[in-house]
């Protein structure tokens, strides 16, 4: 038995180089409770084989589909399409800003990948010591539990929250005014890496790299990216927190420590 | 002469690993996918890196693969691997009573498992049924799909391979009884065209069958869909199965900040849309609870349902038919430069790239020798580059 | 670090900073920071052309100021404070948050301090108005 099945339009906007964009309308059927990421694989299988939009994991793990979804950047595999319709009808899908559109709804990630890869931001980390681990708020009635490694593990790991969706990119308007930002999810990498490594080498370089030319300073405290962070991985936050680190250490200079 | 040029259809895992395999030993390469890399089955895995546990008693040729592999891509992907192990939990007496044919079959395929007190247990997995009688850890592990592809492609590039994402084939070109290539249609400029190849590879997956059918050809493999539920809180470290014979419902995977339930099996004639049954997710939920109650406190993130690519021998219920995979040599149909490789997991991908590949290169009387074991991927993030 | 340059949608535009669909008060603050620095200095510009008119000597000063008592002056005079109290109280925010005070509370802090500037204009047109 499937769930009940619903009629939903979507304007998609089509793109393909030299031919310009325009909005294109879809209806199709979907199940109830259906995410909008699903009324794409629809259009895509049932009307429209030529459509480009990024997709892989459909639970918001892998960071593909990130999306304008009624001008909101979101993950399209988590958003519910009943949600999106009462925002707006028919729901607007759009690619993300700030990246090269390669088609329809695919951008060019290689400046972000290559931005990340600069960060050195590992995926696999030691993971926190208690369960369960949520970037949504825990419901009240669930607390923190201790956990115990087991001795021969040296410790249990975790991917890191930050996903690569490059939904903080696009909502950046640093990064839509300055083409040589590093951006909110690779400075935020930056931190997170200096968080973790014990290279100090590695953590003096990153520092440098965060006061550099690209760095932290070109950020202008919008905390947009923060705001809109699927994985609250509060990049504002933690290039404000750069900026700190940053600062003491010019001050210990200073007085030549 | 130049290196002959394989085409290989699908950029899953089957095919990334493939065309990584082809490329190191110095053949030419394209990868076509239809949409994005791992938009397919691979992309919707349960994301579990099978110690081969799950199969120790009922598909040893199974388990011995993933044991094996498992250990493989520990050394030539470490970065995108969650390595926290595994625990398999009996929680009544017909699962305590499998407890010993168990151990005995992950003893036969060299997984070390070892049984551990309860206590310890739920000190390791506080949200473990503290009513768990016993349990079980084995290595399994957990991966991130889509950068496993990416990883694999990636490196394929770097050694010359050509990837052509939104790239669809419509036809396969033959000459007489020879496939000579495909004919595609590129999405991004909407210009069809032919490729030419000196052997064509089908990686498409639970879409193979639909592959094969363009040159009249049966191959025996049934998309299988599973269901698996995303819940929006990580209540496990480590993998926690069922101790018993698999069925449905029995894993839940912890991946990243979520934990993942599954899973169900069915057989679908499309795999392009799989609806998804209301009552598979209700009996995932149920079954999620009786591992780990706490799953009835958190709220569903996703519910996804895909076609695993299965390879149909004689048995009628899905879950009976091995998880090994196979390669289909098309000579034997009378049909050549046609090979299909389906069936497997994602852990066993390496694996059966190795025997495409070696088919691959019998047929083209290339000798180089498979150094996938020992080769480390590059990085997921340079595929785009 | 260059993307690579095409003309597409999604491509970086200047004006890509103004499309505030879906945004909250920090995209608000940093475009409104930007047009009232350009209305800033616009006015700095305006202000020295119109202080050459002294060069001219004082006949054309005192006409020039007869025609600043129209009411049109007196709104734009409004409009350049209403930029000068968000450019310079906002500029506070970002210098707190910059340095790392106030993160978590930068929305409370950018309300208050937009309440701030209400209140400061209000009183502004108080004291103008008992001036007269």
């Amino acid at each position: 038995m499937t769930a009940e099945s619903v009629a939903v339009d979507l304007e998609v906007l089509r793109y393909r180089p030299g031919e310009g964009s325009r909005l294109e309308n879809f209806s199709v059927q979907v199940a109830k409770g259906t995410k909008v990421l699903d009324a794409l694989d629809a259009i895509w299988a049932t009307l429209d084989h030529s459509l480009m939009f990024r997709r892989a994991c459909h639970h918001s793990s892998c960071g593909a589909c990130a999306m304008r979804i009624n001008g909101r950047e979101r993950l399209a595999c988590v958003t519910q399409v009943a949600e999106a319709a009462e925002e707006h009808q028919p729901i607007r899908v759009e690619p993300l800003h700030n990246l090269p559109v390669v088609g329809d709804l695919v951008v060019d990630v290689a400046g972000f990948f290559a931005r990340m890869t600069a960060s050195d931001l590992v995926i696999t980390r030691s993971a926190e010591p208690e369960l369960p681990v949520s970037v949504d708020p825990l419901p009240a009635s669930l607390s923190l539990r201790q956990v115990v490694v087991p001795e021969d593990l040296d410790r249990f790991i975790r991917f890191e929250s930050c996903i690569e969706c490059g939904i903080c990119v696009s909502v950046c308007p640093s990064m839509a005014a300055d083409d040589g930002f590093l951006g909110p999810a690779a400075l935020a990498g930056i931190h997170r890496t200096r968080e973790a490594t014990g290279d100090a080498t590695e953590s003096a370089h990153l520092l440098a790299l965060a006061d550099g030319d690209g760095g932290v300073w070109r950020c202008h405290s919008s905390f947009e990216c923060t705001a809109s962070c699927p994985q609250a991985v509060d990049p504002a936050g933690r290039i404000m927190s750069l900026r700190g680190q940053i600062l003491a250490r010019r001050w210990g200079r200073m007085w030549g420590r | 002469m130049s290196a002959p040029h394989v085409v290989v259809i699908g950029a899953g895992s089957t095919g990334s690993a493939t065309a990584h395999d082809l490329a190191l030993r110095g053949l030419r390469v394209t990868v076509v996918e239809r949409g994005e890399v791992a938009s397919g089955t691979s992309g919707r895995n349960h994301c579990l890196l099978h110690s081969g546990g799950r199969y120790c008693v009922t598909d040893q040729d199974s388990a011995r693969e993933c044991i094996a592999e498992a250990r493989i891509l520990d050394r030539i992907m470490p970065d995108i691997l969650e390595r926290n192990g595994g625990l398999f939990v009996a929680l009544n007496e017909s699962d305590l009573a499998f407890k010993d044919r168990f151990m005995e079959g992950c003893e036969a395929c060299g997984i070390s498992a070892r049984e551990i007190p309860i206590q310890t247990a739920l000190k390791m997995e506080p949200f473990l049924n503290p009513a768990a009688l016993a349990a079980v850890e084995v290595p399994d592990g957990v991966f991130e799909p889509f950068h496993f592809c990416l990883a694999f492609l990636a490196t394929a590039k770097a050694n010359g391979a050509v990837v052509r994402t939104y790239t669809e084939v419509m036809e396969l070109v033959t000459e007489g009884r020879t496939v000579t290539g495909v004919g595609v249609r590129d999405h991004r400029s909407g210009v069809s065209s032919t490729i030419g190849a000196d052997m064509v590879v089908n990686a498409a997956g639970p879409w193979a069958g639909k592959i094969a059918a363009m040159a009249a050809l049966a191959v025996p493999i049934t998309p299988t869909p599973g269901v698996m539920v995303t819940m929006d809180s990580r209540l496990n470290n480590m993998v926690l199965n069922r101790l018993n014979r698999p069925s449905d419902g029995d894993i839940i995977v912890p991946q990243r900040a979520t934990s993942i339930i599954g899973t169900t099996s069915w057989v679908v004639e499309d795999p392009d849309l799989i609806p998804i049954p209301v009552e598979h997710v209700a009996q995932m939920l149920a079954s999620g609870r009786e591992l780990v109650p706490a799953v009835g406190q958190v709220r569903v993130r996703a519910t996804v349902a895909v076609a695993r690519p299965l390879v149909t021998r004689a048995q009628a219920d899905s879950r009976d038919v091995s998880r090994t995979f196979e390669c289909f040599d098309h000579s034997a149909d009378g049909l050549e430069g046609l090979v299909t490789i389906s069936g497997g997991k994602t852990t066993s991908s390496r694996a059966m790239a190795q025997r495409a590949a070696d088919v691959v290169c019998a047929k083209l009387a290339i000798t180089a020798p498979c150094t996938t074991q020992t080769t480390p991927l590059a990085s997921y993030r340079s595929f785009y580059q | 670090m260059k993307v690579a340059e095409e003309a597409a949608p999604g491509l970086r535009r200047p004006s890509r900073w103004l499309d505030l669909r879906g945004r909250h008060e920090g995209a608000w603050a940093y475009a409104l920071n930007r047009l009232t620095a350009i209305g800033l200095i616009a006015y700095l510009y305006v202000h020295l052309g119109v202080l050459s008119l002294l060069a001219h000597g004082p006949s054309t000063w005192n006409s020039f100021l007869a025609t600043t008592k129209a009411p049109f002056f007196t709104a734009l005079d409004a409009v350049v404070l209403l930029g000068v109290l968000f450019h310079s109280l906002n500029g506070i925010r970002v210098v707190l948050t910059g340095v790392g005070v106030a993160v978590r509370w930068h929305r409370l802090l950018f309300r208050s301090l937009m309440a701030l500037a209400a209140i400061l204009f209000l009183v502004a047109g108080l004291l103008w108005s008992i001036r007269g």
